[in-house]
């Protein structure tokens, strides 16, 4: 409404600084129309005259000259007294122009304008987002990094959101950075060897694989490292090592991990030397076996980082598939905990309502 | 809100623009009401685009992303220089450009011309109210910068990388001064046309804008030229490109329509001739603005085009130039002849330039348009390059640089072209005497490199003969001469240092051109080439963070013959937002002349380098600094100043 306000009044002005510009002058009749001009020709006579006098016109040339202009004033003298007025540009002419103006001009920011948008700039934009919008804090971070690539901490933000947007490769140059800036203890080059294998599909070969190892050097009792290493060693086919890395993993566990499932699985199809075991319903066992791979590092992942709303609802879903609707309640909690408003999670509630579970929601 | 105040304003000044355009074509008879009403339309019209271009500063300024040409043309991290220019790096923010100096010009029209005849004046800024009404309208409703984005993006898509540099912030100002000032003398020659009043003081009134737009046409044309140079980092410095032709052409007509003007003033001579030239001139400077636009070119300076915008401009185009030249075929059996004049004579020389300018403007037409023509027509796709447009303007110039020291010398009406002559045997001497002595010292054979240098000589002293004539340097005490010198009108000055512009120019094209050489190799850091007596060593590359991009840096070090040394630093660039790369060449000047380095990527470790000595090249532009400097000089001549004395104004208003 303000915007409206200021709108007619600059419109008001406007027209009346016209109407005011046409109207206040007391006649209405072309006058001194002449003046300009006759001082034109008083200029020209006298540069016939210095022309003449540094030869830039010779005598004959300078009289004939003069003749033409001579001829010239005459001319226009006949041609102005002989000039019609045309329409007269009166008082009611003055208002019918800016009352077009006004309705031409409010007419079309009405049809172009948003007068509802306010301005939203960067600063304001940023403090407002900042409870909900992770997205623009990346952005004033990585302005930040821009101009100051060696900022460690600003790294080590950004980093994780990379991971859980799943923008792999920019998480990995993020915490290669951090590496490069001397962060390197096993977390660190786990984090990186994490970042390269999701970049390369699940393929931790090379240097992926090199970090991991030096990351157990650093830290025997790492994880996650000793749980992709496993991975990587059962997906190489080296089965004996596979074994003992299963086995390392195991012996870390203290019970009730979300990964052992899968760590089990994974050593008896190491020990089998990939041959998946016989049973009855080996299509759905294969089945539930690939569910439990991909469940087990998700599991870990979510616990310990957070991730995207859709990873959540993989794993609910996985979960309810396996039939383990404990767990599945499980995670739909620590879901809604991560995001607690329904907006986010429309997917999340339509699949644990559909598996039966406990709703959130459904509390007032 | 300052947004949608700018949108507002915006809104307005196309409103008021579109009442002042009807009211005065339908009412520029009826005197002094009507003048001042398009007056303080033309005043309200540049407050108003001026708060607009302001709010669009101001949204880029604080990265306001919910404006979409800031959320599209911008990015928090670039420097705040880019940030503004990056306004007008863009098609819809430099239309906004375009129109706030139209707007501009028509205020000054309004402020500077009070004294001109009633109806001239009522019908110069109508014309002025309606290309601003058709343009802005156009802006707002096709190309809308204030467009907002709701909500608004978290990041900008950055400008683009190569418009990433200071010449963005200078160059199309410039540009867009020179092609808009044009309007001025187009709206003019409308005016003209439609009361059918033209004369001597006419060409007066003309004669000022024409220069004024012309010196921002030529500082436009030389800043682009040396910023293609140096930031494409192609080594050359003007590539017949058909958007740097689009500029040249209404250069050249310009050129043509401040000598014919002049003819005008003085001798009422030429009228219709002038008249068709500012129209001829401006319809250039649109195309020159448009062409790009309109999605029928493409090339560097081609904004996101889309159908329905081209199909817009070019129906305006048509409308305009069509509509002019209509209204001329119309009107013209009504413009009298004026004075007469024998060929050879000042007129007549002045008819030969215009000859030799409107002929060369026809065939860089006929070059850039040509090929487009003929692909739309039959389907055939030929290419019209710089072999043409060399040879093409080789043989039109050199005639006209020939008769160019003539010119000032000659007398009005009749003049004895003898005696000029003998006055010039002196300058003939001593340019053959430089010529032959530099191509025998630089060991040329047989080229046109010799005949150039004459030329570049002949024009650069020639343009001096009349100034030497004047102030009768050698037959008079020297005080005495430097008095005469002193007390001789400006714009005879300015005439002789635009003409010796043009010849300092011209011998930087032909010494470039004769004598520049190249040098591409590869190159490690600890290698050392050399060039034209510089040795070049290449000491160290490396990784450099700048604002808002990221770039590897060969540096190196450069040992002329004297044996001092300097540094040089060529880079490639990586821009973080939009992930897209620039060169930057590294370029020394020596002198006049430049080492220009240009670092290519590394393959297996080892870089390309491509290394051009370029003798006497500022000269090019050192010569349109002549040329502009000498436009702004004649534009402070008492005589040329718009409208009549202060005190003869005090009687007008007096008398009313």
């Amino acid at each position: 409404m303000l915007l409206w306000l200021i709108v007619t009044i600059v419109t008001a002005i406007a027209c009346a600084a016209l109407y005011y510009a046409a109207t206040a002058r007391p006649v209405n009749a072309a006058a001194g129309d002449s003046v300009a001009t006759n001082r034109h020709f008083q200029q020209v006579l006298a540069a016939i005259d210095a022309d003449r006098a540094t030869g830039k016109l010779g005598e004959a040339e300078a009289e004939a000259a003069k003749g033409e202009l001579a001829r010239e004033i005459m001319r226009h003298k006949a041609e102005v007294s002989t000039t019609s007025k045309g329409l007269l540009f009166g008082g009611n002419m003055a208002f019918a122009a800016i009352l077009a103006i006004g309705v031409l001009a409010l007419g079309t920011y009405q049809l172009v304008g948003r007068p509802d948008m306010p301005s939203q700039p960067l600063a304001s934009r940023a403090d407002a987002a900042q409870a909900i919008d992770i997205k623009e804090a990346v952005t004033r971070i990585e302005a930040q990094l821009a101009s100051n690539p060696d900022d460690l901490r600003g790294w080590r933000v950004l980093a994780p959101v990379y991971m859980q947007s799943q923008r792999f490769a920019d998480a990995a140059k993020a915490y290669r950075r951090i590496v490069a800036l001397g962060d390197k203890t096993a977390t660190a080059q786990t984090d990186l060897a994490e970042a390269l294998l999701m970049q390369a599909d699940g393929d931790a070969s090379g240097e992926p694989m090199r970090l991991l190892q030096n990351a157990l050097i650093l830290d025997p009792g790492d994880v996650r490292a000793r749980f992709y290493v496993a991975g990587e060693l059962t997906r190489q086919g080296d089965y004996p090592a596979a074994v003992d890395a299963w086995k390392a993993l195991l012996a870390l566990s203290k019970g009730g991990e979300p990964w052992l499932a899968t760590a089990n699985r994974g050593l008896k199809l190491a020990e089998a030397d990939g041959v998946p075991e016989e049973g009855a319903d080996i299509s759905a066992e294969d089945q539930n076996a690939m569910i439990q791979g991909m469940v087990g590092g998700l599991a870990t992942r979510l616990a310990d980082q957070g991730g995207p709303i859709e990873d959540w609802v993989r794993l609910v879903r996985s979960y309810l598939v396996l039939g383990d609707k404990q767990s599945a309640q499980q995670t739909y909690d620590a879901a809604v905990q991560a995001y607690p408003k329904t907006f986010d999670r429309a997917d999340l509630d339509t699949i644990a309502a559909a598996g039966g579970l406990t709703l959130e929601g459904a509390k007032p | 809100m300052p947004i949608e105040l700018g949108h507002f304003a915006l809104i307005l000044a196309f409103a008021i623009a579109s009442v002042a355009a009807i009211g005065g074509f339908t009412f520029w008879r009826s005197g002094e009401r009507i003048a001042q009403f398009v007056s303080q339309a033309a005043l309200l019209q540049f407050v108003l685009t001026a708060v607009a271009f302001v709010a669009l500063i101001q949204a880029f300024i604080v990265s306001d992303f919910s404006l979409a040409l800031a959320a599209n043309n911008s990015n928090p991290v670039i420097p705040l220089l880019f940030k503004i220019s990056g306004v007008w790096g863009n098609h819809e923010g430099s239309m906004l450009l375009w129109i706030l100096i139209l707007v501009g010009f028509g205020a000054m029209v309004a402020v500077f011309g009070k004294n001109l005849p009633r109806d001239l004046l009522t019908l110069v800024l109508a014309m002025q109210a309606l290309l601003t009404a058709a343009f802005t309208g156009f802006t707002i409703f096709t190309s809308n910068p204030f467009w907002r984005l709701s909500p608004a993006p978290l990041q900008g898509s950055d400008l683009n990388p190569v418009l990433q540099d200071v010449g963005l912030a200078i160059h199309p100002p410039l540009l867009y001064v020179g092609y808009v000032g044009f309007s001025i003398c187009f709206s003019f020659a409308i005016a003209a046309l439609i009361s059918g009043r033209i004369d001597g003081a006419w060409a007066r009134w003309v004669r000022p804008w024409a220069i004024l737009s012309w010196l921002f046409l030529t500082l436009g044309i030389a800043m682009g030229s040396y910023w293609a140079y140096y930031e494409l980092g192609w080594g050359g410095w003007w590539f017949w490109d058909p958007v740097e032709n689009a500029s040249f052409m209404p250069w050249l007509a310009g050129t043509a329509l401040l000598h014919s003007a002049l003819v005008m003033e003085k001798r009422n001579a030429l009228k219709v001739w002038t008249v068709f030239l500012s129209i001829i001139t401006f319809s250039l400077s649109l195309l020159g603005t448009f062409l790009v636009r309109s999605g029928i070119l493409t090339s560097v300076h081609t904004f996101a085009s889309d159908p329905t915008r081209g199909l817009v401009i070019l129906s305006l185009l048509a409308l305009f130039i069509g509509g002019a030249f209509l209204l001329f075929a119309l009107r013209v059996s009504s413009l009298r002849l004026g004075g007469l004049f024998a060929p050879v004579s000042r007129e007549g020389a002045l008819i030969l330039n215009n000859l030799f300018l409107a002929t060369a403007t026809g065939a860089v037409l006929v070059g850039t348009l040509y090929p487009l023509v003929l692909d739309a027509l039959a389907g055939v796709s030929i290419s019209v390059g710089p072999p043409f447009f060399n040879l093409t303007f080789a043989v039109l110039m050199s005639p006209l640089l020939i008769v160019l020291p003539f010119g000032p010398l000659l007398a009005w009406k009749r003049a004895d072209v003898v005696a000029a002559a003998q006055r010039l045997i002196a300058v003939a001497a001593l340019a053959i005497f430089l010529a032959v002595l530099i191509s025998a010292l630089s060991g040329v054979t047989i080229s046109m490199a010799p005949i150039g240098l004459l030329l570049g000589f002949w024009v650069a002293f020639g343009a001096f003969a009349e100034l030497v004539e004047r102030g009768r340097i050698g037959r008079i005490p020297p005080m005495d001469s430097v008095r005469r010198l002193a007390g001789l009108p400006r714009t005879t000055w300015a005439t002789a240092i635009a003409h010796f512009g043009v010849g300092v120019t011209v011998l930087g094209i032909v010494a470039t051109s004769a004598w520049e050489t190249e040098l591409v190799t590869t190159l490690n850091p600890g290698e050392t080439t050399t060039l034209a007596d510089y040795t070049i060593a290449f000491d160290s590359f490396g990784p450099v963070n700048g604002a808002g991009f990221t770039a590897e840096v060969g540096t190196f070090t450069v040992t002329s013959t004297d044996h001092s040394t300097r540094q040089m630093q060529a880079a490639r660039r990586t821009y973080l937002a939009s992930g897209s790369q620039t060169t930057e060449a590294a370029i020394q000047t020596y002198g006049f002349s430049q080492l220009y380095l240009q670092l290519g990527e590394a393959v297996n470790g080892t870089h390309v380098v491509r290394l051009w000595h370029k003798p006497y090249i500022t000269l090019i532009w050192i010569g349109a600094l002549f040329m502009a400097f000498a436009g702004a000089l004649s534009l402070t001549d008492r005589r040329l100043r718009v409208g009549v004395p202060k005190r003869a104004a005090r009687q007008t208003s007096g008398a009313a």
